[in-house]
């Protein structure tokens, strides 16, 4: 079970590039993919995902080229959309029976599977509710259950907890963990804590470029000795924002404790402190955005 | 009032639909008027005659152009203003503000206005072009040549965006029902001052005009019998009479009130809508309101303010019980091709969210094909359990644009050869049901003529309308020519137009062929384009 990205790129109206030059191999396990918004992670998850065509490169799934063979991979794939809709008119269960039919699913195991997904996505009281009554995160969990509907290898999830309340959100993290190790999943979201939770691969986006592909623990290394905690005044935050990277902020009864990211202690009261997932990504960012300014170009 | 509020929502929604695409095809639709105007294609006539094509003839020509078709069609064009920001939710941002409905419809109006005042300008311009190209009078007189369209197609074009803003506030309105129900009001309202024989009724200005030139063709055309008309070329020859060299409309300071007065009464009626408009608020909302009455939903509790900003949700939380996908039975092996299990979920989608007293109707109908006397069955039956279901056709193709699952559903294996032909099939079989009591009482009656017109018009239907849904993403544009297409066809029993066979006498089996081939074409383009769809989501 492969996944080859080679060189994708994606030009949209306007000749502006929404993805470009960008490779990755992927295994089993779970991919976390970070970035800013409008970094490319939606047009990339769109493009493996079949929906739409890549301008240039080719992404291939266990030997086949995506774009020349997309039902090889539409057949194993589960997909949650950033944005997607229902039919207001269907419930739950008769949205995803219609999904089990597009999806090629026998119709005895689509009934087993969709009963066993309700109760997953904690579903089973609004089951037979018109799905336009449904709440934002009802909705999300109708998704990730559609996502799942096919028992899929490679499963692609776009900012899959937007909208979800923080205890579905530990249990869709809990999910996606189960599901990794058969199967290929690529996680999209901003919300680092997400990643540093269930990803095994981590992969930086920006500006349509791969920044970094790793192991969570070699994207730590990385800033391993550079992460310091400082205490200092309200007055003096704008000014420490100014000289360092600041990656989290937090206002105690002895001041302001800031997190700063950097080579040198930024003040002989830093102490050192563990670094982060977040960390490493402000960090990673910043090198990417200062390396293409002295290089004279727009990122 | 606040103008100013008006007028940023008039002018960012005119933006919002100027740079669009679909605008361009509407600015094409108004050059083909235009060109049909020019060409006499599509014409003011005196029965066999026309007057000479003076600045007043070509100006009045073309103004009843812009008046009658823009109106008709722009409605459909116009009628998604409020529905944008609903899809959009841009609305929910407005609710939030201090806006009041009426400002807020009074700048959907305007701009509903404006964009259809675009194409008059556009047919404005082609007229002159025409004095020119025509060159039968030299004599340019600007005034008779721009007045119908200031004052009698501008007003006509207020009404029509008012009538949409209405539309779009009223729920029952909102959807295809009021697409249907705009064909009728449209007819209604060109044909009410003729019967009324008032001017106060005269929403187009095509009255006036002809008010006006049937005057002046009486003293001019010895014998005119006071035959009028806007009519599309039926292949009579026109004669030019060389006498009647028409001035145009004499505006007085009445006739002018009067024409002004239909644009206040556009902003009143854009007021009106207020009454029934909901706010964006979803609580009044119709169906859902209706949904969770029924369901006994209850609000979703908000998250503690503690609790919303994402970033605490890194903490530690107690979590009852867990996603287990251990609890998840393996589908290896348990695939299927599926096809009749994809028509049938098809059909489902299709016949979801319509009451008894529907599938009641349908069923009336159905029972009265097979007692009622042939021809009635195969005229009136026929033609109303055709028109019935235009709803379940006009979601055809469209359905996964409008309600957002498209990337959901075009990422599944197969679309293009199960999906697309199971929803056709759908169609199809809405088709055969609704009028299949005219279908079993032709063939037993072994009339196999005129079965073959019966499934050429089953077919010809859900063909249609899944090409426009697939190819507009939109149920409006069926709506609006099935409508049309019905109206002139089974109901006012047009031959040839006639796709349910009934009308079309001898010619019912070459004109079933035309309507099987059409079918086809349909079908093809249909096809060729969500295999394009499918890529380049």
């Amino acid at each position: 079970m492969q996944l080859i990205i080679e060189g994708v790129g994606k030009l949209y109206r306007g000749k502006v590039w929404g993805l470009r030059g960008f490779s990755l191999t992927l295994g089993r396990g779970v991919l976390g993919l970070l970035g800013p918004n409008g970094a490319g992670k939606s047009t990339l998850m769109r493009i493996l995902a079949t929906v739409t065509r890549a301008t240039e490169g080719r992404a291939i799934w266990d030997g086949a080229d995506i774009a020349k063979s997309p039902d090889m991979v539409r057949s194993v794939l589960g997909y949650l959309p950033q944005d997607f809709g229902v039919y207001p008119n269907l419930n739950a269960v008769e949205f995803l029976e219609y999904l089990a039919a597009v999806k090629r699913i026998d119709a005895s195991a689509a009934r087993k599977r969709i009963s066993e997904l309700i109760e997953l996505v904690n579903l089973t009281d609004a089951a037979r509710r018109p799905l336009g009554g449904y709440s934002g995160g009802m909705r999300q969990r109708v998704g990730i259950a559609q996502a799942l509907l096919n028992d899929p290898r490679l499963l692609i999830v776009d900012e899959p907890t937007a909208g979800l309340d923080p205890e579905e959100r530990v249990r869709f993290r809990n999910l996606l963990s189960e599901l990794s190790g058969e199967r290929i999943v690529i996680l999209s979201t901003h919300i680092v804590s997400d990643v540093e939770a269930v990803a095994t691969d981590i992969a930086l986006i920006d500006h349509g470029g791969l920044v970094v592909h790793s192991a969570p623990e070699t994207l730590l290394q990385s800033v391993n000795g550079r992460v310091w905690e400082i205490v200092i005044s309200s007055s003096e935050l704008s000014e420490l924002r100014k000289s360092y990277l600041v990656s989290n902020t937090a206002h105690r009864s002895d001041g302001v404790h800031a997190r700063v990211v950097a080579d040198h202690a930024p003040a002989a009261s830093a102490r050192p402190v563990e670094p982060t997932i977040e960390d490493a990504y402000l960090s990673a960012l910043a090198a990417r955005r200062s390396q293409t300014a002295s290089a004279g170009g727009a990122p | 009032m606040n103008i100013r509020a008006i007028y940023h929502i008039a002018r960012a929604d005119f933006f919002e639909r100027v740079r669009r695409y679909s605008f361009l095809a509407t600015l094409l639709f108004a050059v083909y008027l235009g060109y049909a105007a020019a060409a006499g294609k599509i014409a003011l006539r005196l029965g066999d005659y026309r007057g000479v094509y003076t600045s007043a003839w070509i100006g009045a020509n073309m103004a009843m152009v812009a008046s009658c078709f823009v109106s008709l069609v722009g409605f459909y064009v116009v009628k998604n203003a409020i529905q944008r920001d609903r899809a959009t939710r841009v609305g929910e941002i407005l609710a939030a503000t201090p806006l009041t409905r009426a400002v807020y419809l009074l700048g959907k109006w305007l701009s509903n206005s404006t964009v259809l005042s675009v194409q008059v300008g556009v047919l404005a311009l082609a007229s002159i072009v025409m004095q020119f190209v025509v060159a039968e009078d030299p004599h340019v007189d600007l005034w008779a040549l721009i007045s119908p369209f200031l004052l009698l197609a501008l007003p006509a074009m207020a009404a029509t965006g008012a009538l949409a803003v209405l539309f779009e506030s009223v729920p029952i309105l909102r959807g295809g029902v009021g697409n249907v129900v705009w064909f009728f009001a449209w007819s209604t309202l060109v044909t009410l001052p003729v019967i009324t024989g008032h001017e106060g009724f005269d929403f187009t200005g095509l009255f006036t005009v002809m008010e006006s030139i049937t005057r002046a063709a009486r003293a001019a055309i010895p014998g005119y019998n006071g035959e009028f008309g806007l009519q599309l070329e039926v292949g009579r020859k026109m004669v030019v009479a060389g006498n009647l060299r028409w001035a145009g409309i004499r505006w007085d300071l009445a006739n002018v009130l009067l024409r002004l007065g239909w644009i206040g009464a556009a902003a009143g009626l854009a007021l009106f809508a207020a009454l029934f408009f909901d706010r964006f608020d979803p609580a009044r909302r119709r169906g859902l309101s209706a949904a969770k009455r029924r369901t006994g939903q209850k609000a979703t509790p908000p998250l503690s303010p503690l609790l919303r900003d994402e970033g605490i949700s890194a903490a530690p939380v107690e979590v009852s019980h867990s996603y287990a996908v251990t609890h998840l039975t393996p589908l290896s092996g348990a695939r299927s091709w599926g096809v009749p299990e994809m028509f049938m979920a098809e059909l489902r989608l299709a016949l979801k969210g319509y009451s008894w007293w529907w599938y009641a109707v349908a069923g009336g109908l159905l029972v009265a094909q097979c007692a009622a006397p042939l021809d009635v069955s195969r005229g009136p039956l026929l033609t109303a359990a055709w028109i019935w279901p235009i709803l379940l056709w006009s979601a055809m193709g469209a359905r996964e644009a409008r309600h957002g699952t498209e990337q959901i559903v075009f990422s599944c294996p197969g679309v293009l050869p199960r999906q697309l032909p199971a929803a056709w099939l759908a169609g199809v079989l809405i088709a055969v049901a609704a009028g299949g009591g005219v279908a079993a009482r032709l063939l037993v009656a072994a009339n196999y003529q005129g079965a073959l017109g019966w499934f050429a018009g089953a077919l010809f239907i859900p063909s249609l309308a899944l090409a426009l849904g697939v190819w507009t993403k939109s149920n409006r544009p069926f709506e609006g020519l099935f409508t049309a297409l019905w109206y002139s066809g089974p109901l006012n029993r047009v031959p040839g137009l006639d796709f349910s066979g009934g009308a079309n006498g001898r010619h019912t089996v070459e004109y079933g062929c035309v309507y099987l081939a059409l079918s086809a074409t349909l079908l093809a383009a249909a096809f060729w384009r969500r295999g394009w769809q499918l890529g380049h989501s």
